[in-house]
């Protein structure tokens, strides 16, 4: 188990989690299974840490790891398209939790149309805009090239615009 | 509003993302059941671990080897002899002569095959009934064993081996009975009348051993003292 300074360090970070865990999970139970997941995770595996590299993004990978082990597994979820990305209408993680009143309330159409975009938008997107994580740190928490995470933040962008476009007009 | 959205850039919208998204923040109590779960429980101290196993191990050794390994003899010969007629009589008690011999047919058998010639032998009476007569084995020596039980159920053998000189009879343990002077030995719960006659080591062992029943235990030596002769054979 990680030493108390280890275990000091990784719990500044753990507002951070929680709120991309919320944006994974979208229900509160799960986001509080997924950060405390991460973090027995992390204490566990503390000795594979590397000091002085960066640990919110190792938190981060850690967290979105267990997220795609578990909960997207548990979702039962679809295939994704070749480049790793699915298409509009096939979400990464369904919806249908959201159904059973635990899910959280969007408060603004930026938070609907955020919780719309399949899963690989919204991590790159909360990790590289929200928490303004380099986009390195994107990619190594991704597993993907650098290339690719540009390319999914331009996308999502996109579809972002697109989604409150269409809010604008309803 | 829309304006906003279509003429917006990356950056804009980044912007929006950081100031409009709503943060969630995490309960004060995950963060109490993250330390709790972190914190390891009262462990068992590191060398715990080591020593059990070894002392498990002892255990197991000695389980397997325990059976095999030499019994603690006593090393006064007498103690040793009286061990085994008793361990012999305990044995007759649970199961029975091993092959019952009828006296005095079989005394020539006997003599034969134990090496001991009884030219005299008790084959009971009004209190003690004969059971049954057969060789033994004990300490290494042949020898001759009979078997009595008495009017109230008890089992008495008489053994007799070539085993004299080998041993001393106790003084202090010697009982005067009639013109006789055996020793009363111990062992296990059991009595045993012990005497030389000439070169033969005679035993007789019975569970009387109360107050009472040694009292009786005398006459029963002194019956079979007066009327039984071993001498060895060859």
């Amino acid at each position: 188990m990680a030493d108390l300074d280890f275990q000091r360090q990784a719990l500044a970070h753990l507002d951070a989690l929680y709120n991309f865990a919320m944006y994974l999970t979208k229900r509160p139970p799960d986001a509080d299974d997924l950060v405390q997941e991460t973090y027995l995770r992390a204490f566990r595996f503390s000795h594979r840490f590397q000091p002085g590299t960066h640990l919110r993004a190792w938190l981060f990978q850690i967290l979105r790891n267990t997220f795609l082990t578990f909960y997207r597994v548990r979702e039962r979820e679809s295939p994704v398209a070749e480049d790793g990305v699915p298409e509009w209408d096939v979400p990464m993680f369904h919806h249908a939790p959201e159904n059973d009143g635990t899910a959280m309330d969007a408060h603004t159409d930026l938070e609907r149309a955020l919780r719309r975009l399949p899963e690989e938008f919204r991590t790159v997107l909360l990790l590289a805009e929200v928490e303004g994580l380099p986009l390195e740190e994107v990619a190594r928490v991704m597993a993907c090239p650098v290339g690719t995470v540009k390319s999914r933040i331009f996308r999502a962008k996109e579809r972002l615009r697109g989604l409150l476009r269409d809010y604008e007009t309803k | 509003m829309s304006d906003r959205f279509d003429e917006s850039s990356d950056e804009t919208l980044g912007r929006r993302l950081v100031g409009d998204l709503p943060r969630y923040a995490a309960p004060a109590r995950l963060r109490v059941a993250i330390v709790e779960a972190a914190t390891p429980v009262a462990r068992r101290p590191a060398w715990l671990a080591p020593v059990l196993a070894a002392a498990a191990t002892t255990m197991l050794l000695a389980l397997v080897t325990l059976p095999v390994l030499p019994r603690i003899v006593p090393a006064d010969p007498m103690q040793r002899y009286v061990r085994a007629v008793v361990s012999e009589h305990a044995r007759t008690v649970m199961w029975g002569a091993r092959r019952g011999e009828i006296l005095p047919t079989a005394l020539p058998w006997l003599t034969q095959e134990s090496g001991i010639a009884l030219s005299q032998v008790f084959v009971g009476d009004d209190r003690l009934q004969f059971v049954a007569a057969e060789p033994v084995y004990l300490e290494r020596q042949r020898g001759v064993a009979i078997h009595y039980r008495d009017v109230d159920g008890h089992m008495l053998t008489y053994i007799a081996l070539p085993a004299a000189a080998a041993l001393t009879i106790p003084e202090p343990a010697r009982v005067p009975i009639g013109r006789w002077r055996p020793a009363l030995m111990r062992d296990s719960g059991y009595a045993a009348w012990v005497w030389k006659q000439k070169d033969v080591a005679c035993f007789l062992v019975s569970d009387m051993v109360s107050a009472d029943d040694v009292e009786t235990f005398k006459e029963y030596f002194a019956r079979v003292r007066a009327t039984t002769e071993p001498v060895p054979a060859y």
